[in-house]
Protein backbone atom coordinates (compact mmCIF):
# COMPACT_ATOMS: atom_id res chain seq x y z
CA UNK A 1 0.00 0.00 0.00
CA UNK A 2 2.78 2.61 1.00
CA UNK A 3 4.53 1.81 -2.40
CA UNK A 4 1.15 2.33 -4.27
CA UNK A 5 1.33 5.71 -2.82
CA UNK A 6 4.99 6.42 -3.52
CA UNK A 7 4.52 5.31 -6.92
CA UNK A 8 1.51 7.52 -7.25
CA UNK A 9 3.66 10.48 -5.81
CA UNK A 10 6.31 10.30 -8.51
CA UNK A 11 3.80 9.56 -11.08
CA UNK A 12 2.35 12.86 -10.46
CA UNK A 13 5.49 14.52 -9.89
CA UNK A 14 6.52 13.41 -12.94
CA UNK A 15 3.86 15.04 -14.73
CA UNK A 16 4.32 18.13 -13.10
CA UNK A 17 7.67 17.57 -14.55
CA UNK A 18 6.65 16.82 -18.01
CA UNK A 19 4.60 20.21 -17.83
CA UNK A 20 7.18 22.09 -16.86
CA UNK A 21 9.85 20.90 -19.98
CA UNK A 22 6.07 21.48 -22.18
CA UNK A 23 5.99 25.35 -20.80
CA UNK A 24 9.62 25.39 -21.33
CA UNK A 25 8.99 25.07 -25.00
CA UNK A 26 5.65 26.04 -25.59
CA UNK A 27 5.65 29.64 -23.60
CA UNK A 28 5.99 32.42 -25.76
CA UNK A 29 8.72 34.73 -23.76
CA UNK A 30 11.64 34.85 -21.62
CA UNK A 31 9.66 35.90 -18.28
CA UNK A 32 6.28 32.99 -19.06
CA UNK A 33 8.77 30.14 -19.99
CA UNK A 34 10.80 31.23 -16.47
CA UNK A 35 7.71 30.96 -14.47
CA UNK A 36 6.45 27.65 -15.99
CA UNK A 37 9.51 26.26 -15.45
CA UNK A 38 10.01 27.04 -12.12
CA UNK A 39 6.90 26.15 -10.28
CA UNK A 40 6.41 22.77 -12.21
CA UNK A 41 9.51 21.47 -11.53
CA UNK A 42 9.77 22.96 -7.68
CA UNK A 43 6.47 20.93 -7.01
CA UNK A 44 7.45 17.92 -9.51
CA UNK A 45 10.86 17.83 -7.68
CA UNK A 46 9.25 17.66 -4.20
CA UNK A 47 6.78 15.25 -5.31
CA UNK A 48 8.98 12.81 -6.68
CA UNK A 49 11.31 12.89 -3.51
CA UNK A 50 8.54 12.59 -1.28
CA UNK A 51 7.54 9.85 -3.48
CA UNK A 52 11.19 8.23 -2.86
CA UNK A 53 10.74 8.79 0.38
CA UNK A 54 7.51 6.13 0.84
CA UNK A 55 10.11 3.67 -1.20
CA UNK A 56 12.89 3.85 1.18
CA UNK A 57 11.88 5.31 4.81
CA UNK A 58 15.34 5.15 5.99
CA UNK A 59 16.35 7.62 3.29
CA UNK A 60 13.70 10.03 4.47
CA UNK A 61 16.15 12.96 6.57
CA UNK A 62 18.06 12.80 3.66
CA UNK A 63 15.18 13.48 0.92
CA UNK A 64 13.94 15.98 3.04
CA UNK A 65 17.31 17.67 3.14
CA UNK A 66 17.11 17.53 -0.56
CA UNK A 67 13.42 18.97 -0.85
CA UNK A 68 15.09 22.27 1.37
CA UNK A 69 17.42 22.58 -1.13
CA UNK A 70 15.49 22.78 -3.80
CA UNK A 71 12.80 24.88 -2.09
CA UNK A 72 15.24 27.59 -1.10
CA UNK A 73 17.49 27.69 -4.67
CA UNK A 74 14.99 26.95 -7.57
CA UNK A 75 12.79 30.04 -6.69
CA UNK A 76 15.56 32.23 -5.91
CA UNK A 77 17.42 31.54 -8.43
CA UNK A 78 14.26 32.24 -11.19
CA UNK A 79 13.84 35.57 -9.29
CA UNK A 80 17.37 36.53 -9.79
CA UNK A 81 16.88 35.05 -13.93
CA UNK A 82 13.48 37.01 -14.64
CA UNK A 83 15.05 39.96 -12.66
CA UNK A 84 18.26 40.21 -14.78
CA UNK A 85 16.07 39.30 -18.01
CA UNK A 86 14.16 42.19 -16.79
CA UNK A 87 16.82 44.75 -16.27
CA UNK A 88 18.88 44.09 -19.63
CA UNK A 89 15.52 44.65 -21.38
CA UNK A 90 14.32 41.08 -23.17
CA UNK A 91 11.14 42.36 -24.96
CA UNK A 92 7.46 40.52 -23.32
CA UNK A 93 5.31 38.66 -25.82
CA UNK A 94 2.44 40.84 -26.75
CA UNK A 95 -0.18 39.93 -25.10
CA UNK A 96 1.40 40.71 -21.27
CA UNK A 97 -0.85 44.13 -20.62
CA UNK A 98 0.95 44.29 -16.61
CA UNK A 99 4.44 45.43 -15.84
CA UNK A 100 4.39 45.72 -12.03
CA UNK A 101 8.36 46.06 -11.50
CA UNK A 102 8.96 48.94 -14.18
CA UNK A 103 5.76 50.52 -12.65
CA UNK A 104 7.26 50.18 -9.32
CA UNK A 105 10.66 51.69 -10.78
CA UNK A 106 9.17 54.25 -12.33
CA UNK A 107 7.42 55.59 -9.19
CA UNK A 108 10.51 55.06 -7.19
CA UNK A 109 12.11 57.66 -9.72
CA UNK A 110 9.77 60.03 -10.06
CA UNK A 111 9.47 60.12 -5.87
CA UNK A 112 13.29 60.74 -5.67
CA UNK B 1 24.01 20.82 -51.68
CA UNK B 2 24.90 22.23 -47.88
CA UNK B 3 22.15 20.24 -46.87
CA UNK B 4 23.16 17.26 -48.81
CA UNK B 5 27.12 17.89 -47.02
CA UNK B 6 25.00 18.08 -43.31
CA UNK B 7 23.00 15.07 -43.70
CA UNK B 8 26.19 13.32 -44.88
CA UNK B 9 28.68 14.61 -41.70
CA UNK B 10 25.09 13.20 -39.13
CA UNK B 11 25.12 10.07 -41.09
CA UNK B 12 28.51 9.14 -41.25
CA UNK B 13 28.45 10.18 -36.85
CA UNK B 14 25.67 8.34 -36.76
CA UNK B 15 27.49 5.03 -38.19
CA UNK B 16 30.23 6.18 -35.90
CA UNK B 17 28.38 5.76 -32.69
CA UNK B 18 26.36 3.01 -34.01
CA UNK B 19 29.41 1.07 -34.46
CA UNK B 20 30.50 1.94 -30.94
CA UNK B 21 27.59 1.04 -29.18
CA UNK B 22 26.82 -2.12 -30.93
CA UNK B 23 30.52 -3.47 -30.23
CA UNK B 24 30.51 -2.18 -26.72
CA UNK B 25 30.12 -5.29 -24.20
CA UNK B 26 30.33 -4.73 -20.47
CA UNK B 27 33.62 -5.76 -19.16
CA UNK B 28 32.71 -9.01 -16.54
CA UNK B 29 35.89 -8.78 -14.46
CA UNK B 30 38.41 -6.53 -13.93
CA UNK B 31 42.01 -5.88 -15.62
CA UNK B 32 44.75 -7.30 -13.49
CA UNK B 33 46.49 -4.10 -12.39
CA UNK B 34 43.24 -2.92 -11.49
CA UNK B 35 41.91 -5.97 -9.67
CA UNK B 36 45.59 -5.58 -7.78
CA UNK B 37 45.01 -2.05 -6.60
CA UNK B 38 41.02 -3.37 -5.81
CA UNK B 39 42.56 -5.80 -3.46
CA UNK B 40 45.75 -4.13 -2.28
CA UNK B 41 44.20 -0.65 -0.76
CA UNK B 42 41.65 -2.24 1.71
CA UNK B 43 44.33 -4.31 3.09
CA UNK B 44 47.42 -2.00 2.96
CA UNK B 45 45.88 1.19 3.60
CA UNK B 46 42.81 0.51 5.25
CA UNK B 47 40.56 3.16 2.77
CA UNK B 48 37.65 1.54 1.46
CA UNK B 49 37.34 4.50 -1.83
CA UNK B 50 40.30 3.05 -3.99
CA UNK B 51 40.68 6.29 -5.49
CA UNK B 52 41.55 8.62 -2.88
CA UNK B 53 44.20 5.53 -1.71
CA UNK B 54 46.06 6.04 -5.28
CA UNK B 55 45.17 9.46 -5.42
CA UNK B 56 46.78 10.27 -1.84
CA UNK B 57 49.12 8.19 -0.87
CA UNK B 58 50.39 5.66 -3.85
CA UNK B 59 50.50 8.93 -6.14
CA UNK B 60 50.90 11.89 -3.42
CA UNK B 61 53.55 13.53 -5.12
CA UNK B 62 52.03 13.52 -8.38
CA UNK B 63 48.70 15.38 -6.63
CA UNK B 64 51.25 18.01 -4.84
CA UNK B 65 52.47 18.86 -8.43
CA UNK B 66 48.32 19.46 -9.35
CA UNK B 67 47.89 21.62 -6.75
CA UNK B 68 51.16 23.24 -7.72
CA UNK B 69 49.99 23.95 -11.21
CA UNK B 70 46.35 24.92 -9.51
CA UNK B 71 49.02 27.40 -7.50
CA UNK B 72 50.63 28.89 -10.73
CA UNK B 73 47.36 29.15 -12.60
CA UNK B 74 46.47 31.17 -9.99
CA UNK B 75 49.36 33.36 -9.82
CA UNK B 76 49.53 33.74 -13.98
CA UNK B 77 45.88 35.21 -13.43
CA UNK B 78 47.24 37.76 -10.71
CA UNK B 79 49.75 38.62 -13.24
CA UNK B 80 47.63 38.84 -16.33
CA UNK B 81 44.33 40.48 -14.51
CA UNK B 82 46.03 42.36 -12.44
CA UNK B 83 44.75 43.24 -8.91
CA UNK B 84 40.78 43.27 -9.63
CA UNK B 85 40.76 46.13 -6.56
CA UNK B 86 42.45 48.46 -8.02
CA UNK B 87 40.89 48.13 -11.17
CA UNK B 88 37.22 48.59 -9.56
CA UNK B 89 38.34 51.63 -8.18
CA UNK B 90 39.08 53.15 -11.53
CA UNK B 91 35.81 52.52 -12.22
CA UNK B 92 32.75 55.05 -11.31
CA UNK B 93 30.25 53.51 -8.67
CA UNK B 94 27.32 55.50 -10.14
CA UNK B 95 27.42 54.65 -13.43
CA UNK B 96 23.95 53.15 -13.24
CA UNK B 97 24.12 50.19 -15.35
CA UNK B 98 24.36 47.99 -12.32
CA UNK B 99 21.26 47.22 -10.62
CA UNK B 100 21.64 45.75 -7.45
CA UNK B 101 20.76 42.67 -6.05
CA UNK B 102 17.68 41.85 -4.36
CA UNK B 103 17.00 41.08 -0.92
CA UNK B 104 16.11 37.46 -1.94
CA UNK B 105 19.04 36.68 -3.90
CA UNK B 106 21.33 38.71 -1.06
CA UNK B 107 19.48 36.67 1.88
CA UNK B 108 19.07 33.14 0.28
CA UNK B 109 22.88 33.27 -0.36
CA UNK B 110 23.84 34.72 3.20
CA UNK B 111 21.30 31.09 4.22
CA UNK B 112 22.94 28.88 1.42
CA UNK B 113 26.62 29.63 2.22
CA UNK B 114 27.08 27.94 5.49
CA UNK B 115 24.49 24.78 4.11
CA UNK B 116 27.70 24.45 0.90
CA UNK B 117 30.36 25.27 3.31
CA UNK B 118 29.23 21.98 5.44
CA UNK B 119 28.82 19.53 2.62
CA UNK B 120 31.90 20.63 1.34
CA UNK B 121 33.45 19.53 4.72
CA UNK B 122 31.47 16.42 4.72
CA UNK B 123 32.85 15.75 1.10
CA UNK B 124 36.38 16.41 2.30
CA UNK B 125 36.51 14.14 5.63
CA UNK B 126 34.59 11.49 4.17
CA UNK B 127 37.15 10.95 0.65
CA UNK B 128 38.70 7.58 2.10
CA UNK B 129 35.14 6.59 2.88
CA UNK B 130 32.81 7.07 -0.40
CA UNK B 131 33.38 9.40 -3.45
CA UNK B 132 34.59 12.23 -2.80
CA UNK B 133 38.25 13.90 -1.15
CA UNK B 134 40.35 17.32 -1.39
CA UNK B 135 40.17 18.27 -4.96
CA UNK B 136 36.03 17.76 -4.97
CA UNK B 137 35.60 19.41 -1.50
CA UNK B 138 37.59 22.40 -2.40
CA UNK B 139 35.96 23.22 -5.61
CA UNK B 140 32.78 22.75 -3.67
CA UNK B 141 33.89 25.69 -1.09
CA UNK B 142 35.03 27.28 -4.16
CA UNK B 143 31.51 27.64 -5.67
CA UNK B 144 30.09 28.94 -2.51
CA UNK B 145 32.41 32.06 -2.64
CA UNK B 146 31.25 32.04 -6.22
CA UNK B 147 27.84 32.33 -4.92
CA UNK B 148 28.60 34.83 -2.28
CA UNK B 149 30.26 37.23 -5.37
CA UNK B 150 27.35 36.10 -7.49
CA UNK B 151 24.94 37.34 -5.23
CA UNK B 152 26.48 40.67 -3.93
CA UNK B 153 29.58 41.88 -6.22
CA UNK B 154 30.69 44.09 -3.76
CA UNK B 155 31.77 41.24 -1.83
CA UNK B 156 35.45 41.88 -1.18
CA UNK B 157 37.54 38.22 -0.88
CA UNK B 158 40.53 38.58 1.50
CA UNK B 159 43.11 37.93 -0.93
CA UNK B 160 45.85 38.26 2.08
CA UNK B 161 43.89 35.48 4.24
CA UNK B 162 43.03 33.31 1.65
CA UNK B 163 47.14 33.67 0.56
CA UNK B 164 48.42 32.80 3.83
CA UNK B 165 45.79 29.98 4.31
CA UNK B 166 46.97 28.40 1.14
CA UNK B 167 50.31 28.64 1.97
CA UNK B 168 49.57 27.27 5.40
CA UNK B 169 48.19 24.31 4.02
CA UNK B 170 50.69 23.55 1.09
CA UNK B 171 53.21 23.87 3.93
CA UNK B 172 51.71 21.30 6.35
CA UNK B 173 50.80 18.90 2.87
CA UNK B 174 54.86 18.99 2.17
CA UNK B 175 55.45 18.26 5.80
CA UNK B 176 53.19 15.07 5.99
CA UNK B 177 54.68 13.70 3.15
CA UNK B 178 57.90 14.14 4.90
CA UNK B 179 56.90 12.60 7.91
CA UNK B 180 55.55 10.26 5.50
CA UNK B 181 59.57 9.60 4.84
CA UNK B 182 60.68 9.34 8.27
CA UNK B 183 58.00 7.32 10.07
CA UNK B 184 56.93 5.32 6.69
CA UNK B 185 57.89 3.85 3.43
CA UNK B 186 57.99 6.97 1.70
CA UNK B 187 56.61 10.40 0.75
CA UNK B 188 52.95 10.67 1.96
CA UNK B 189 52.79 7.12 2.79
CA UNK B 190 49.76 7.37 4.74
CA UNK B 191 50.47 4.25 6.79
CA UNK B 192 52.44 7.03 9.30
CA UNK B 193 49.37 6.81 11.65
CA UNK B 194 47.20 3.21 12.89
CA UNK B 195 45.03 2.69 10.09
CA UNK B 196 42.18 2.23 12.46
CA UNK B 197 38.65 0.08 12.05
CA UNK B 198 38.21 -0.72 8.55
CA UNK B 199 35.28 1.72 7.31
CA UNK B 200 35.68 3.85 10.34
CA UNK B 201 35.33 8.04 10.06
CA UNK B 202 38.88 7.94 11.59
CA UNK B 203 40.92 5.54 9.72
CA UNK B 204 42.90 5.12 6.47
CA UNK B 205 46.27 6.50 8.57
CA UNK B 206 46.88 9.48 7.51
CA UNK B 207 44.47 10.19 4.25
CA UNK B 208 41.71 12.09 5.56
CA UNK B 209 44.63 14.71 7.15
CA UNK B 210 46.11 14.90 3.68
CA UNK B 211 42.58 15.19 2.30
CA UNK B 212 41.66 17.99 4.74
CA UNK B 213 44.80 19.98 3.74
CA UNK B 214 44.64 19.80 0.26
CA UNK B 215 40.95 20.53 0.75
CA UNK B 216 41.88 23.88 2.11
CA UNK B 217 44.50 24.41 -0.42
CA UNK B 218 42.31 23.43 -3.43
CA UNK B 219 39.40 25.88 -2.01
CA UNK B 220 41.88 28.91 -2.02
CA UNK B 221 42.94 28.37 -4.88
CA UNK B 222 39.80 28.04 -7.20
CA UNK B 223 38.59 31.07 -4.80
CA UNK B 224 40.90 33.36 -5.49
CA UNK B 225 41.29 32.44 -9.49
CA UNK B 226 37.29 33.33 -9.53
CA UNK B 227 37.78 36.43 -7.83
CA UNK B 228 40.53 37.32 -10.59
CA UNK B 229 37.88 36.73 -12.92
CA UNK B 230 35.49 38.94 -11.74
CA UNK B 231 37.68 41.74 -13.33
Amino acid sequence: MTKLVGSFLVLLGAIFLFSAGLGMLRMPDAFTRIQAGTKASTLGNMLVLIGVAFYHPDWSLKLLIVVYFVLLTNPISSHALGRAAHAIRIPMTRATVTDALRDARDTDRSAS
Amino acid sequence: MRRAFNTLVVALFALLFASIAVTYTEQQTLPQLAAGYVKLIPEELGAPNVITGILLTYRGFDTLGEVAVLFMVAAGLGLVLGDSTRRRDAVPAESGAIVPSTELVRNGAAILFPLISIFAAYIIMNGHLSAGGGFQGGAIIASSVMLLLLANPEYLVDHDFLGVTESLAGVLYVLTGIAGLIFAGGFLDSRMLPLGQFGAFFSAGAIPIISVLLGIKVGCELSVIIDRFRG
